[in-house]
């Protein structure tokens, strides 16, 4: 089921990166390379993934004064293994009013997109899989594909609740997409290109951009909380409001497809996060670049489970409010300051 | 355009089987319906069929967060009615286990609301930890862990065990080091406030109009508390004060009841400290009660939840009739009052304040 499912994923990325490939050197060669590449970065993703939910629910716990899983495997590492087989071992059921084939195949290309994206990272100076002169604009890009695929979903699905959620996301979108990319200009404007690579050997060269725009840092990782529907903007799936939002009749087996997508973000979301503010896979150089790269995106990842420890969920307007008021001014703020004080 | 919405009877956060018709224009409630009844059993009737000693049990099940409230409110209109006084030992111990039982009822309840307004169970499982010393307290005096059964007529069914005093002497100080941590956590936090500030007022006229009672109508301005204006037993020697705040919205609510745990744990705390000596056993079960003194009584208590009156037509050997009047009924009714044109993930909010119990609704 899973497999089967990662396919588009894989897909994806093939098809894309055929075009770069085409016109240099051997095309078989460097086609093989690409589905190896491809596969072992599905396989980092499901790795961390794994590891991700279990960090949340042991985190969690430890935040609640309770012990998290700990029957199955050493530490209950494989309790959520054991709730995988569970999930994909319960049959699928969609709902009558559903309209089937999109109700599901939205899901999976929810997964195949955030796979797609984290396909086109690069993993350090080398390992990449296209190095894009507009990595950056082709990732938000795709991202932003993400609420509206809810929004399909949340329709398609036929509950009412499903449908406020999939109202809910792209309220959502309006008010956090625009300081995003704003953002993502000043970072652009910083480094001069829009090319991931050259953004982190221009913070290797002087400093880590979340020294040079601390404010530029905060909002973007507000942002893209609410980006990846993290608490506290977990609006669209508000679990004592909505049930599960467009989750509420997602049967067992896509709601375990629907938890990977979930972690798939979180990972992607640190990644970028660190990519773009703390400097990439730059670090002391006693361990490979992909080291550094993954270890400073675990750490944004569990600062990120400890602040749905913590936090209440927000409400929707109040995160319209706050888009506008709050994050988009200091997003400009933060454009401006960057142009005065580092461009010009 | 105008949707639908059925929430419940089963929902996350319905707080039991409760059923909300809700029309919602986008995100703004237009209207809400509560559809109550999933859960009646007819304790009225099932009393009638029972010897007085023999109900407390069902009295208990009526609110089974805080189970003794309702324990302590019927056998004190079975007495009432026999005309029987209560020792005086017996009455500084129902205090204070009266108390304990709404500190207990109350973490429950911000348990809950921090669950409702998203907070994914961090202080849902904090407060559960700090009841949790409570109910031990409880069960090391009447055997049980929830449902104690612990009146009778004239006193208690067992006396407090020896060390008792040291006991709750430690968990009220524990608990009151924890309480202002909670307030902490969610007072210091902004998405919080915005959550619960201004969010389902109630007008303090309208609090009078709709009958509802305890934190919810003090949190409205009204200073009526039963404890208070009706005094019983030695809460006139207790020297508490009611918890009033003005505002009347989702967090003055929140407040009032915070406000109270610590007003709770400090008459505990005095009430240990007067406990005379004596007996305070009361009559056996199974003695076969005298012909009733007062065909009719009333007696009101002020439960966690607010205000309950027992309304008891007495007979010789059973009771002839029992009304109950439920706080959590008559506080769940002002609820399509509180969400008019307030946001749909505020009724959740709202809900949760009011604090209902579903099994106290349908009874």
């Amino acid at each position: 089921m899973l497999t089967g499912s990662l396919l588009p994923g894989m897909f994806f990325g093939i098809v894309y990166s055929l075009g770069s490939w085409l016109n240099s050197g051997n095309m078989w060669v460097s086609l093989l390379a690409v589905i190896v590449y491809a596969v072992l970065v599905v396989v980092l993703i499901t790795v961390f993934d794994y590891m991700f939910g279990w960090a949340e629910r042991k985190i969690m716990a430890k935040a609640q004064s309770r012990h998290g899983p700990t029957k199955v495997g050493k530490y209950g590492i494989l309790q959520n293994l054991a709730d995988l087989i569970k999930l994909i071992a319960k049959s699928n059921y969609a709902p009558r009013n559903a309209k089937k084939f999109i109700f599901s195949f939205t899901i999976v290309l929810m997964l195949a997109i955030s796979i797609f994206i984290i396909l086109l990272l690069p993993f350090s100076q080398s390992l990449t899989v296209a190095n894009l002169g507009f990595g950056l604009l082709v990732i938000f890009v795709a991202l932003a594909f993400m609420p509206i695929i809810i929004f399909i979903n949340g329709f398609a699905s036929g509950n009412k609740f499903a449908a406020i959620s999939a109202e809910r996301s792209v309220v959502m979108l309006v008010s956090y997409e625009i300081p995003l990319l704003i953002i993502i200009a000043s970072v652009a404007m910083l480094s001069g290109s829009y090319n991931l690579v050259e953004i982190i050997a221009a913070q290797a060269a002087t400093h880590w951009y979340v020294l040079l725009m601390p404010i530029g840092f905060a909002t973007f990782f507000i942002a893209m909380l609410a980006e990846f529907e993290r608490p506290p903007f977990d609006i669209r799936e508000a679990d004592s409001e909505l049930i599960a939002g467009w989750l509420t009749d997602v049967s067992a087996p896509y709601f375990s497809l629907a938890l990977f997508i979930d972690y798939t973000r979180m990972f992607l979301g640190s990644l970028v996060i660190t990519m773009l503010f703390l400097g990439g896979w730059s670090g002391p150089g006693l361990l490979p670049p992909i080291f550094w790269l993954l270890a400073k995106s675990v750490a944004i990842a569990l600062v990120i489970i400890v602040i749905r420890a913590t936090m209440v969920r927000m409400r929707l307007d109040r995160l319209l409010r706050i888009g506008w008021m709050a994050l988009l001014p200091l997003a400009l703020v933060n454009l401006i300051l960057t142009f005065i004080i580092f461009v010009k | 355009m105008v949707t639908r919405i059925n929430v419940g009877p089963i929902h996350p956060s319905t707080h039991g089987v409760l059923r909300l018709v809700v029309d919602v224009d986008g995100d703004t409630i237009q209207s809400v319906e509560p559809h109550v009844g999933f859960l009646h059993r007819g304790v009225e009737k099932l009393v009638e069929n029972r010897m007085y000693m023999q109900s407390p049990t069902y009295m208990e099940k009526l609110d089974y967060i805080a189970p003794l409230a309702y324990d302590e409110a019927y056998v004190a209109a079975v007495e009432a009615a026999q005309g029987a006084e209560v020792k005086e030992r017996a009455q500084y111990i129902r205090v204070i286990l009266l108390e304990l039982q709404r500190v207990a009822s109350h973490l429950l309840w911000l348990g809950t609301l921090a669950n409702d307004i998203g907070n994914f169970f961090t202080l849902f499982m904090w407060c559960f930890r700090d009841r949790d010393l409570v109910l031990r307290l409880l069960e090391d005096v009447s055997g049980s862990r929830m449902f104690y059964v612990n009146m009778r007529i004239g006193g208690l069914k067992s006396d407090i065990p020896a060390g008792f005093e040291e006991k709750t002497l430690e968990v009220v100080s524990y608990l009151e080091k924890r309480i202002p941590e909670y307030e902490k956590f969610l007072e210091k936090n902004p998405v919080f406030l915005e959550r619960m500030k201004k969010v389902g007022v109630l007008k303090r006229d309208a609090a009078i109009e709709l009958g509802v009672t305890g934190p919810v109508l003090r949190g409205s301005g009204i200073g009526w508390d039963t404890r208070k204006d009706k005094p019983y037993y030695v809460y006139d020697k207790l020297h508490f004060s009611p918890q009033i705040r003005d505002e009347g919205d989702c967090f003055a609510r929140y407040k009032v009841r915070m406000l109270e745990i610590k007003e709770s744990l400090r008459m505990v705390r005095y009430a240990v400290k007067l406990l005379p000596g004596g007996d305070a056993i009361g009559l056996p079960i199974k003695l076969i009660m005298p012909a009733a003194k007062n065909r009719i009584s009333k007696v009101s208590r002020e439960t966690p939840r607010g205000e309950a009156l027992m309304y008891l037509v007495a007979d010789p050997q059973r009771p002839y009739r029992l009304a109950i009047r439920a706080p959590a009924f008559i506080n769940l009714f002002a609820l399509s009052e509180l969400c008019k044109g307030e946001r749909f993930a505020d009724m959740f909010a709202i809900l949760g304040s009011l604090d209902v119990v579903m099994a106290d609704v349908d009874r």
